[in-house]
């Protein structure tokens, strides 16, 4: 009887290790789906707006200018709404998670927007601290 | 009830938690704005530093009293139809010659006419000595079409076109028959510019670069800053999203890291001493650079020649007969004489 509740316990426990791992993994899968987003649609953009140059060549240079303009412009808008309302979904979930208790998850994935937050503004901070050698 | 009220049981208050989360959603928001901004902000430098405004060349060689022809040429490789001059050598017997043709090559946002160095009186000059000059609107500048700045990277393909036209296109004075060989001049951005097509077209047997900078990335870190009065920081994201709209890659548009290849064909490397007094302008280092670079090569056959009193792109106003002197003398020995006379 005493070994069964012993095994009991640590069973339980292991469970608990177990579904909180899930929990996390669950939590940073859902927080970085708008940067999976942002990727994909900006990614895209880019090969697009190469596309379009390619497509205008014969249109003369401001035709093409328009159109590359055109695609990266609307390219640029499209991720970011697409971006602004992953965020809205996933921190409305980490909400419902926080209501539920279900911290280890909801952490998770707040962590997962925080590093997602980081990687959006790393360009500017590279541009920042990007060598430069400046003619005198 | 009972069962919900346990849940809450040992978690951290709900106040925390919103507490974070609002602060989560105040970092995203500040790193999206930031990187939106300097999206914009980036988008913009991109389109100033590649739109310029074409201006038609202020005169033609008849203003001088030379004889020409208007040519359009494609150029090579995305056949943009530039518009310029064909002017005939003129041989001391009064004869009119295209055995020596000089491909003329005009600097930033200027002309074939370009007033600023003199390329028309200059043009004219080496057409009284025996050479003919081949003086052409580049790319987006102007009566040739519109087109990207691209700081020399498509300019060149200008510069191919013309050699092609030289070699197999319908030539203005068919009785003088095809040139016997090719040469060019640029000044600036024309002198970049023809290096980087010399470095590919065996067909340009010697070239004079007047003023030439060595690498474009040092000027457009310089001067996108200080003409657009703003922040070094978006220079980087301007010239990554010029690569993005216009396919341009300033970061290999570098006369330096190809000249060596134009050996042992012979370089004039031309700067005025005091170029970049404004520290607007190609510093003289650019020349020794250029020139160190173009001598690593074996067999290289490199001069250099430092103005005294020249400003940047002025060396032929400043030394007047003594630059056309200079240019022919280089030219004959590169060339060869004339010998549609004998």
């Amino acid at each position: 009887m005493h070994t069964y509740t012993r095994n009991d316990a640590a069973g339980r426990g292991s469970t608990r290790v177990t579904k909180r791992g899930a929990g996390v993994g669950r939590g940073l899968l859902v927080g970085l789906i708008p940067l999976e987003l942002l990727a994909a649609v900006g990614g895209m953009t880019i090969p697009l707006t190469a596309l379009a140059r390619h497509l205008y060549e014969g249109a003369g240079f401001f035709a093409q200018q328009q159109a590359a303009v055109l695609v990266l412009s609307v390219g640029l808008l499209l991720s970011l709404a697409v971006f602004a309302m992953a965020i809205w979904r996933v921190l409305r979930r980490v909400a419902a998670w926080q209501q539920s208790g279900a911290m280890a998850q909801a952490n998770a994935a707040l962590w997962a927007l925080s590093a997602t937050a980081l990687l959006v503004v790393l360009p500017v901070v590279l541009a920042l601290f990007l060598p430069q050698h400046p003619a005198p | 009830m009972i069962t919900q009220t346990s849940s809450h049981v040992g978690q951290k208050p709900p106040a925390i938690g919103r507490g974070w989360r609002r602060l989560v959603a105040t970092f995203l928001t500040v790193s999206v704005v930031v990187t939106s901004c300097f999206s914009v902000v980036s988008l913009y430098i991109a389109i100033q530093i590649q739109v310029v405004k074409q201006t038609p060349p202020y005169a033609t060689p008849a203003s001088l009293g030379a004889q020409y022809r208007d040519v359009t040429f494609p150029s090579r490789d995305d056949h943009l139809q530039l518009q310029g001059w064909f002017i005939p050598g003129v041989l001391p017997t009064g004869q009119l010659t295209a055995q020596r043709v000089i491909i003329m090559v005009h600097g930033n946002g200027n002309n074939r006419a370009e007033k600023s160095s003199g390329l028309l009186k200059l043009s004219v000059d080496l057409a009284r000595r025996g050479f003919a000059v081949l003086a052409y609107d580049s790319r987006g500048a102007g009566q040739s079409p519109p087109a990207a700045r691209s700081f020399g990277l498509f300019e060149q393909r200008d510069v191919l076109g013309a050699v092609d036209f030289l070699r197999t296109g319908p030539l203005p004075y068919p009785a003088l028959g095809r040139p016997r060989a090719i040469a060019g001049w640029g000044v600036s951005l024309g002198a970049a510019t023809l290096i980087l097509a010399a470095a590919q077209e065996p067909a340009i047997r010697a070239i004079v670069s007047d003023s030439a900078f060595a690498d474009i990335l040092p000027l457009l870190e310089r001067d996108i800053p200080a003409q657009g009065h703003i922040p070094s920081l978006f220079t980087p994201g301007g010239l990554l999203a010029a690569q993005v709209l216009y396919g341009v890659d300033y970061y290999h548009t570098a006369p330096v890291a190809v000249i060596a290849s134009i050996a042992p064909r012979p370089i004039l490397l031309i700067q005025g001493a005091n170029d970049n007094e404004n520290h607007t302008d190609t510093p003289v280092t650019n020349l020794f650079t250029l020139a160190a670079a173009a001598r690593s090569a074996p067999g290289a056959h490199v001069q250099t020649w430092l103005v005294p009193g020249a400003t940047h792109a002025q060396a032929y106003h400043v030394e007047g007969t003594a630059y056309v002197d200079q240019l022919v003398a280089f030219y004959t020995a590169a060339l060869g004489a004339d010998t549609s006379a004998s």
